[in-house]
């Protein structure tokens, strides 16, 4: 993870020789003049290019989760109403809510029966000041299940916001490959933080869980000697 | 308690699937405490205690005082456990919820029903003049299990604290500062510890009341997530001396009468380790003391 | 040194009691039929103890409306002149929150509160007169008055407490001299099993000692079930006989 680390009230140059360059997340304008921009979280600045276009963003780790349109999010089914569910993000904060027709095929007749207690993989589709923020289970591109859904068995743990986004976009992070070459498993990254794995066993769902969480605090050499150890003490 | 505290039916199943092989998420066995670290401030009656994650301090003073009219002979002795969002976000500031409430009796039990500080001998005149001893515990971090905790630390905390040294002057009490005279330690008793068991029911509910067999599961020590999945808890209060100097099961699983004296025999091994460790560490801290002191003592000559 | 000779070298207690003899246990069920849905009369010796049971019924408040199960409330009141001194208690007295929360606890399980979803059961204690013994009092009561308003229940919660005499003989049902004296706990036994739904302990026991007050007190919990089952049954008794008279 690397970025140079900016704090509130430090000014940022964004280079502007590849052409465009858009803000994300933790950056600001400011309102009279769109050149000028502030950092307005602490964190990494980091920029990410694409064709011809450059959007730079703070990287930064908070330990609440706000939801944010289009971010893929694991949450819990904590209450069953009429026409959808009220399901949790996470723990102490507002729930949001899944309709019964958030699914793909559902219809008024032909929908999932969610119990309280379910775990969902969802994402995150409406997110307005006035309303209640949604989700649903739909894949916005194909319009059809991708992945999203029902999770079952398995089991459910939390990590930090921005480690959950790194093993999110990074699907052959350090880590992964690593527990890979231990056993098969199922995994669901939210970007709420939560992730639900599943493997053949208890044993190594457990030993899998406790890599990945304490993987946090890890150096990247110190990895696959973690998780051999790991492994190993559970089995 | 667990309110805005959301458990998934995934997990109370993977749970109760891990404890029947016996492991837990920790890598703990299903009869261990987690590690306790206990450490002792610079002044008398300071402590800190980590249980995990749980995090909690206590702070010993005592002030002169008038007994209570019904108890003439004895002295004062308060703990106060306010729980404070502090300590997390499910507890809220002002209100005290039914939680906290058994929280506070329980250790309240567990230490001054038990008779653990001598009360008789913080009374310094008769029906007019007494000692008040306050403990005043403060939670710091919640991660399960505050009562075993709290209790620890009181216990420390009596144990370590050192009250001002007094004379008597007919009806005039002389109170001496550190530096005059060397401060006296509380008559503690006996060290009362609680150890607080999890009950899991990995069956259904009629096998669990009605069926002849016990297949409850029992853990020792439970974290947040694993109290938020259990079905009943049950603190038992030893001392050293195997008395048992409370036993709380508020309802919660039923459990088996034959299952409760193995859980009385686990406790008394943890509270005998546990004393052990307390007795050191106490050892350790006064050593520690006497050589500053004397230190200080000789430094002193040599200035002069 | 007490000013009681709590248990005579002859073996009589304050009382007259033998070690192993619980006191006089009265029970009427079905005590207010107008006022309530469920009502039972406790008498354990002094103490005595009023139930009465609302419900099952729609909950006032949204939060006590769970789609999976029933939800449970319990409030104990003491009454001014239930002891000697007829202080008044505040509402907020941490010993009757303390013992209002244990009875939701045990009897959340022994109901069977999946049958009542978004139903609320409240049971209202009063506590008349107070002589040792009220925690298991209240239980007896509690389970007494449920019975009579017909709410599922798996079995009997029967409970009694006992105590321990110089670390050597185990007391059965306790009073207040007697339970200022010793340490003592109270067991809310299961039916005619051994299963402990509540165990509360205050005092010093010996951990040796404790098996033989349990045994003790389970024991007389089942004398209390039984005396409570005898007045259950005369009283369905007497009712479907008035039904035959029809």
């Amino acid at each position: 993870m690397s970025g140079t680390l900016i704090i509130p009230g430090d000014t940022i140059e964004l280079g502007t020789e590849s052409g465009e360059t858009s803000i994300g997340p933790g950056i600001t304008t400011n309102p009279k003049d769109q050149s000028i921009v502030y950092p307005s979280t602490a964190g990494l600045l980091k920029s990410i290019s694409k064709r011809n276009k450059t959007i730079a963003y703070i990287e930064h780790n908070t330990k609440r989760y706000i939801p944010t349109i289009h971010d893929y999010v694991v949450g819990v089914v904590i209450t069953v109403f009429g026409d959808g569910y009220r399901v949790s993000l996470a723990n102490y904060s507002q729930p949001v809510v899944l309709s019964a027709l958030g699914f793909p095929n559902a219809t008024k007749k032909n929908r999932p029966h969610l119990k309280v207690g379910d775990v969902v993989y969802a994402i995150v589709s409406l997110v307005d000041r006035d309303v209640e923020v949604e989700i649903e289970c739909i894949d916005p591109v194909t319009g059809k299940e991708g992945g999203f859904g029902q999770l079952n068995g398995g089991t459910l743990f939390d990590v930090k916001l921005a480690y959950a986004r790194y093993l999110l976009f990074n699907s052959n992070a350090e880590i992964l490959e690593a527990i890979v070459n231990k056993c098969q498993f199922e995994i669901a990254i939210g970007s709420n933080g939560k992730i639900w794995i599943n493997t053949e066993n208890v044993k190594t769902t457990v030993a899998a869980m406790n890599a990945i969480v304490e993987s946090q605090q890890w150096k990247k050499e110190e990895i696959v000697k973690n998780v051999n150890k790991i492994f190993k003490d559970v089995l | 308690m667990f309110k805005g505290f959301e458990v998934s039916s995934n997990e109370q199943a993977f749970t109760l699937e891990t404890l029947k092989s016996g492991i837990r998420f920790d890598g703990r066995k299903l009869e261990e405490m987690r590690d306790i670290d206990i450490r002792l401030g610079d002044e008398y009656g300071y402590v800190e205690v980590r249980l995990g994650n749980t995090k909690a301090i206590v702070r010993i003073s005592a002030q002169l005082a008038v007994p209570f009219e019904d108890r003439p002979y004895e002295g004062i002795f308060q703990i106060s456990t306010e729980i404070s969002p502090m300590a997390g976000p499910m507890f809220e500031a002002g209100r005290q919820s039914i939680d906290e409430v058994l929280i506070s009796r329980l250790v309240e039990k567990a230490v001054r029903r038990s008779g653990a500080l001598d009360l008789e001998s913080l009374c310094i005149i008769a029906g007019s003049r007494c000692w008040a001893v306050r403990a005043d515990v403060h939670f710091l971090d919640y991660d399960g299990n505050f009562i075993d905790a709290t209790c620890l630390a009181v216990m420390v905390g009596l144990s370590h604290f050192k009250k001002p040294d007094i004379a008597i002057n007919g009806e005039e009490i002389v109170l001496f500062s550190t530096d005059q005279r060397d401060p006296v330690p509380l008559s503690v008793l006996h060290i009362p510890l609680c150890v607080t068991f999890a009950f899991y029911n990995p069956n259904d509910v009629e096998e669990n009341i009605k069926g002849s067999s016990s297949g409850e599961l029992i853990l020792v020590d439970p974290t947040m997530k694993e109290e938020a999945q259990s079905l009943g808890s049950m603190t038992l209060t030893l001392n050293k001396n195997r008395e048992i100097c409370q036993i709380s099961k508020a309802g919660g699983l039923p459990i088996d009468a034959p299952v409760i004296m193995d859980c009385c025999s686990i406790a008394y091994s943890i509270v005998e380790r546990l004393t052990e460790k307390i007795k050191q560490l106490l050892k350790d801290d006064e050593a520690k003391r006497i050589d500053i002191n004397v230190q200080r003592a000789l430094s002193a000559a040599n200035d002069r | 040194m007490s000013r009681f000779e709590i248990y005579s070298p002859e073996g009589l207690r304050v009382d007259g009691r033998r070690w192993n003899e619980i006191r006089r246990f009265e029970c009427r069920i079905n005590s207010h039929p107008t006022s309530s849905d469920g009502s039972s009369y406790v008498e354990q010796g002094n103490t005595k103890v009023l139930c009465l049971v609302q419900g099952p019924m729609e909950p006032a408040l949204r939060s006590q409306s769970s789609t999976a199960q029933g939800s449970l409330i319990v409030n104990v009141s003491v009454t001014p002149f239930a002891t000697v001194e007829r202080n008044k208690r505040p509402r907020n007295d941490r010993r009757i929150q303390e013992l209002s929360a244990t009875l939701t606890r045990t009897f959340n399980k022994a109901i069977v509160l999946k049958n009542y979803p978004r139903s609320l059961i409240q049971v209202n204690l009063q506590v008349l007169a107070l002589d040792g013994g009220l925690l298991a009092a209240c239980t007896n009561a509690t389970t007494l008055a449920l019975m009579d308003a017909g709410i599922s229940m798996y079995d009997y919660i029967s409970s009694v407490t006992a105590g321990i005499f110089d670390g050597q003989t185990p007391l059965l049902d306790l009073n207040t001299i007697e339970e200022n004296e010793l340490g003592f706990l109270t067991v809310g036994v299961i039916g005619e099993s051994e299963k402990l739904a509540l165990l509360l302990m205050e005092d010093r026991v010996g951990m040796d000692s404790l098996e033989k007050v349990l045994a003790i007190a389970i024991a007389g919990s089942h004398r209390i079930r039984e005396l409570m089952d005898i007045q259950v049954r005369n009283y369905g008794k007497h009712k479907v006989a008035k039904l035959a008279n029809q």
